[in-house]
C-alpha cells in the first residue's frame, strides 16, 4: 500500500538530550539509533573525535553506558582489550563498541582497527564517516572523496576516497555494513544483526557534516538520502568478506541533487561532475556485479 | 550541577545542559490548509476526512464532510471538483479522487442511515429560506445545526430545485438526491412546497415575520438567442425540456436534436435526447477543448456519439418541410474580463447550414431581478450582496445564483453555509462560528515526497456505451471499499498531521515527545530549532516559528 511507512525502534532513553553537536547534526542521530539498538549492558570506547565531543565534555555524558575515551590510534585496540577483560570475568554477553571518525579509522586508527580485524576481536566498530577531520575545522582524511573542498585541499581533493570497505572484506571479518540517517528502520535492523554476530563487525555512518560539507542546518538526513538515491554511498552488507548484499533499487537518480546540496562542491565544472558521475557509476556497478555473485 | 567532584568518570547526564539556548527558531505543530480546501467551493476539510477514510473511519469522515456540506453523495458524483485540478499530488502523478471518496462517504451514510444529530439547544429566533435548491437547502440545514427555527418556502412541488429539475438521473440517481434532503428536512426544518414568494411585497412580509431571511431563488429565466423564434413549436426551453418527464421529453423532440450553448446545461440536454434516440448535435461558441461545462461531461457525451459543431454562431434559421434549416457561421471566440462574459468575431465566408428537427437552446439563465424591484438592489445581472451575503434590506440575505455568476452547484451550496453562519453571527454572535483565520497553503514544496511513492490513480468504472443509451441510470460506478481504501492511501494529507513520528525519530536530540492522540510536543530545553523535523515531515503539518525568548 502507499502509506508512508514507519520508523520503528525503541528509544529506551540511552542517548540523552543536552549533547553538544551541532544543530541539526546526523551523527547525533545516528547515535541515538546506535546506543539504543546496543542497549544498556554494553561498554564504549571512543576515540578523540566529534562523537567524543558529543559523547562528552567532563563530567557529563550524553550516553547512559559508560565510554572509556582513548587515543586517536587505539580504539579498536582499546575495544579489543576491554572485551578480553570482560570475557576474562565471565561478562562475555556485554557489547563492546567503539565509535570513531573517518580520520581515527581510515587514517590514524587503521592500523589497529586492522590488527583487531585480523584477529576477528569481538567488538562492534563504528565509524562516523563525514569524510574529513572536521571537528578540527574541517581538513581532508583519506575519506574524502575526489573533488570535494576541504580547508586543506581548497581547490578540491584531487584523488579519491580511500575504499575501507574493500580493505575490510579483504579481511574477511564476518560482518561489515554501510548505514545512513536517512534510512532509520535499516540502520536499526543492520546495528540489531550485528550484535548478534561474535567476531569484528564494522559499521560505516555516512554523515553530512553541515559546516564541513555547507549544508543547511535541516538538511543533514535529505543530503544523506539523496547519496543513497545517486549511489554515491551504497547502504550495503558484506558477510565474511566475500557475500556482498545491495539493494538495487536504491540508485534512482543521478548525482546532481547530491552535489547540488553541498557548498564543498560548488566549484565543479560540468566535466568534474561528469567524472564524478562516471566513478560513481562505475563503483556501483562493480559492487552490483559482486552482489550479484 | 551538583556534584563535580569525582575526577575520573562521569556522573551526570548531559541532561544538565539547556542547549535550548543555542536556538532562534522553534518549531510549531499546526494544520494548515491543503490546496484543495482551499479550492473547494465549501472549504471542505478533504485532507482530515480523506485520512479518515484512510483509518477505516467512514462514519468519522461523513461527519467532517457534513461539517461544511450536507450533500456528500450529490457533491461526489457532480461536484465540478476544483479540489482535484489543485491536488499537490498531481505535481507527482496524477490528482487523488478525491471527488470519487466523497461519493464512497456519501453512498456509504445514505446506506447505513446515519443522519444529522439534533441542534444542541433550540433557538427561539426563526430564519425563513426562500428556495429550497443546493444554496437555500445548505443555508437550511446549517441554521437548523445552530438551533435556529427554520421556514423553508419552494415554489415547486419538491425540493431540489436545480439538483432535480436540471440534472438528469444518469448524473445523479433521484434516490440520493431524495435521501440527501429528507436527512435535511428530518432536522426539523418547516417546508412549505409550491408556495412561491411572488414579489418584493411578499419577501417584505417575510422579513417581518422572520429574525431573518435568506433568498436562494436561483436564475429562473432563460436567456434568449435573438435569432431565435421562440414561439415555433420545434423551439424547446432547456430547463423546461430537462424538467419534464420521459415522455413529454420524447413528444416534444424530433429525430435530429441541435443543442446550442457548451455548458453543463447544455451537455444534460443533448445526452437526455441521446437517451430518447435522437440524433444529437451541439452547436458552441467556444473552440473545442474550451466549452464550459466540465471536461468530463464532454468525454462522456463525444462517447454517445454527440456530434459537436464547436466554435460557430447560429445566424438564422428557416423552418422547411418537417426539417429546419440553420444558417450557421464559424467565429474566433475570446474571453471576457468578468465572468460569463465574452467576445465573438465572424469569420467571412465561412457559412455553412445544419438541418434538424429540433433546436434547444441551452445558453444559460438568468436570475429574475424584476420580482425584489424597489426592495433588493442589484448588481450587474445578480442581487447586490455583501461580504457576509447581505443585501441592501438589512436582515435579507442572499446567495446561489440570484446573487452570484459563481453557477456550479457546490458553490451554491458553500454560498449557503457561509449566508447561514454570516446571520448565525448576526443573531447569535455567541455560538456563531468565527471567520476562519487565514493561514498559509501548504504546497508541493512542502510536502517531503522521500515517503512517497508514484501510485496511479483508481478511476471509477464508467457504464458501456450502449448500455448507457438504453436508460437513465448512474454512468459512473462507484468504487469499492478496497479501491476507495487505495485511493484515499494516495492522498498527502497536506498540512494535517498522520502521526506518523518522523518528527519524534529525526530530532538528532530527542527534544521531541509523543502524546499519543494529542499529538507531539517540543522540549525548548533542548530543541535547537535545526528544522530537521519540518524537512522530514511529509505532510507539512510542521512549520518553523522565530523564537526569540529562547
Amino acid at each position: 500500500m502507499n502509506e508512508v511507512k514507519k520508523i520503528d525502534y525503541a528509544d529506551d532513553g540511552q542517548f540523552c538530550s543536552g549533547h553538544v553537536a551541532c544543530a541539526g547534526c546526523a551523527e547525533a542521530l545516528a547515535m541515538r539509533v546506535i546506543l539504543n539498538s546496543v542497549g544498556q549492558n554494553a561498554v564504549g570506547v571512543v576515540s578523540p573525535s566529534c562523537s567524543a565531543v558529543i559523547l562528552g565534555g567532563h563530567p557529563l555524558s550524553s550516553a547512559r553506558i559508560p565510554f572509556l575515551h582513548g587515543t586517536l590510534e587505539s580504539a579498536a585496540a582499546s575495544a579489543s582489550g576491554i572485551k578480553r577483560a570482560l570475557r576474562a570475568q565471565g561478562k562475555d554477553d556485554t557489547t563492546v563498541l567503539c565509535f570513531a571518525g573517518d580520520g581515527g579509522t581510515y587514517d590514524i586508527g587503521l592500523q589497529a582497527l586492522s590488527s583487531a580485524a585480523e584477529r576477528n576481536e569481538d567488538i562492534l566498530y563504528v565509524c562516523f564517516d563525514n569524510e574529513g577531520y572536521m571537528n578540527t575545522g574541517g581538513q581532508k582524511s583519506s575519506s574524502t572523496p575526489s573533488g570535494a573542498v576541504t580547508g586543506s585541499t581548497p581547490l578540491g581533493k584531487a584523488t579519491q576516497k580511500k575504499n575501507l570497505i574493500e580493505i575490510l572484506a579483504a579481511h574477511r571479518i564476518p560482518y561489515i555494513a554501510t548505514v545512513s540517517p536517512s534510512h532509520l528502520n535499516d540502520m536499526a535492523a543492520k546495528m540489531d544483526k550485528a550484535k548478534a554476530i561474535r567476531g569484528t563487525k564494522v559499521i560505516i555512518v555516512l554523515i553530512p557534516c553541515l559546516p564541513g560539507w555547507g549544508v543547511a542546518d535541516h538538511a543533514a538526513v535529505s543530503t544523506a538520502r539523496l547519496a543513497v538515491e545517486s549511489g554515491v554511498f551504497p547502504l550495503l552488507e558484506i558477510e565474511d568478506g566475500l557475500r556482498t548484499r545491495m539493494h538495487p533499487e536504491h540508485k534512482i537518480r543521478p548525482i546532481d541533487a547530491y552535489l547540488a546540496q553541498q557548498k564543498r562542491y560548488r566549484h565543479l565544472s560540468e566535466a568534474d561532475r561528469a567524472a564524478l558521475q562516471a566513478e560513481v557509476d562505475a563503483n556501483w556497478a562493480r559492487l552490483s556485479a559482486q552482489a550479484a555473485l | 550541577m551538583n556534584d563535580l567532584t569525582s575526577p575520573l568518570w562521569t556522573n551526570l547526564t548531559s541532561r544538565e545542559r539547556i542547549t535550548g539556548t543555542w536556538r532562534s527558531a522553534l518549531p510549531n505543530y499546526q494544520n494548515q490548509p491543503s490546496p484543495c480546501l482551499n479550492a473547494c467551493p465549501v472549504n471542505g476539510r478533504i485532507a482530515e476526512w480523506i485520512g479518515q477514510v484512510k483509518k477505516g473511519d467512514t462514519k468519522g469522515a461523513f461527519v467532517t464532510l457534513a461539517d461544511n456540506n450536507p450533500f456528500p453523495a450529490i457533491a461526489g458524483r457532480i461536484c465540478h471538483h476544483p479540489c482535484e485540478t489543485a491536488c499537490n499530488r498531481n505535481e507527482l502523478d496524477e490528482t487523488v479522487g478525491i471527488c470519487s471518496l466523497e461519493r464512497f462517504v456519501g453512498d456509504a451514510a445514505l446506506d447505513q442511515g446515519w443522519g444529522f444529530p439534533a441542534p444542541p439547544a433550540e433557538l427561539a429566533q426563526s430564519v425563513a429560506v426562500v428556495g429550497g435548491g443546493p444554496a437555500g437547502l445548505s443555508a437550511a440545514y446549517q441554521l437548523r445545526r445552530y438551533g435556529f427555527r427554520v421556514s423553508l418556502y419552494e415554489s415547486k412541488s419538491a425540493l431540489g430545485g436545480l439538483m432535480r429539475w436540471g440534472i438528469p438521473a444518469y448524473r445523479l440517481e433521484r434516490a440520493v438526491l431524495d435521501g440527501e434532503i429528507a436527512r435535511i428536512t428530518a432536522m426539523g426544518v418547516d417546508v412549505h412546497l409550491n408556495a412561491e414568494v411572488g414579489d418584493a411585497d411578499a419577501l417584505a412580509a417575510l422579513r417581518r415575520e422572520h429574525d431573518a431571511v435568506y433568498l436562494a431563488t436561483g436564475a429562473s429565466l432563460p436567456k434568449k438567442l435573438p435569432t431565435l423564434d421562440y414561439a415555433a413549436g420545434w423551439v424547446v426551453d432547456s430547463a423546461e425540456f430537462l424538467a419534464a418527464p420521459a415522455d413529454q421529453q420524447s413528444a416534444r423532440t424530433g429525430d435530429h436534436v441541435l443543442v446550442i450553448g457548451g455548458g453543463s446545461a447544455a451537455m444534460d440536454v443533448a445526452r437526455t435526447a441521446r437517451r430518447l434516440g435522437r440524433t444529437v448535435t451541439v452547436l458552441t461558441l467556444e473552440p473545442e477543448g474550451s466549452l464550459p461545462a466540465q471536461k468530463v461531461e464532454v468525454d462522456e457525451a463525444a462517447e454517445e456519439a454527440i456530434r459537436f459543431v464547436s466554435g460557430a454562431m447560429l445566424q438564422s434559421a428557416e423552418a422547411g418541410d418537417g426539417a429546419v434549416t440553420l444558417n450557421c457561421i464559424r467565429v474566433a471566440f475570446s474571453k471576457g474580463e468578468r465572468p460569463g462574459a465574452f467576445r465573438v468575431d465572424p469569420v467571412a465566408g465561412s457559412e455553412f447550414a445544419l438541418s434538424v428537427h429540433t433546436v434547444i437552446p441551452a445558453i444559460g439563465q438568468d436570475a429574475d431581478l424584476q420580482r425584489w424591484a424597489g426592495l433588493l438592489e442589484a448588481t450587474g445581472p445578480v442581487i447586490a450582496a455583501g461580504k457576509d451575503w447581505q443585501t441592501s434590506t438589512p436582515g435579507i440575505y442572499a446567495g446561489g445564483d440570484v446573487a452570484s455568476m459563481a453557477r456550479f452547484v457546490t458553490q451554491a451550496v458553500g454560498m449557503g453555509k457561509e449566508a447561514a453562519h454570516a446571520i448565525a453571527r448576526a443573531l447569535a454572535p455567541d455560538i456563531a462560528r468565527a471567520v476562519p483565520a487565514e493561514l498559509p497553503e501548504v504546497g508541493y514544496d512542502r510536502i517531503n515526497i522521500a515517503y512517497q511513492e508514484p501510485h496511479g490513480r483508481t478511476h471509477q468504472r464508467l457504464t458501456e456505451v450502449a448500455e448507457r443509451l438504453t436508460t437513465f441510470d448512474e454512468v459512473q460506478q462507484p468504487l469499492s471499499a478496497d479501491e476507495a481504501k487505495s485511493e484515499a492511501d494516495r492522498c498527502f494529507s497536506c498540512g494535517s498531521c498522520i502521526y506518523c513520528d518522523n518528527c519524534y525519530f529525526y530530532c538528532p536530540d530527542m527534544a521531541i515527545a509523543r502524546l499519543g492522540e494529542n499529538g507531539y510536543e517540543v522540549d525548548p530545553d533542548y530543541c535547537k530549532g535545526c528544522g530537521l523535523c519540518v524537512a522530514e515531515c511529509p505532510t507539512g503539518s510542521i512549520h518553523m516559528a522565530k523564537d526569540d525568548n529562547a
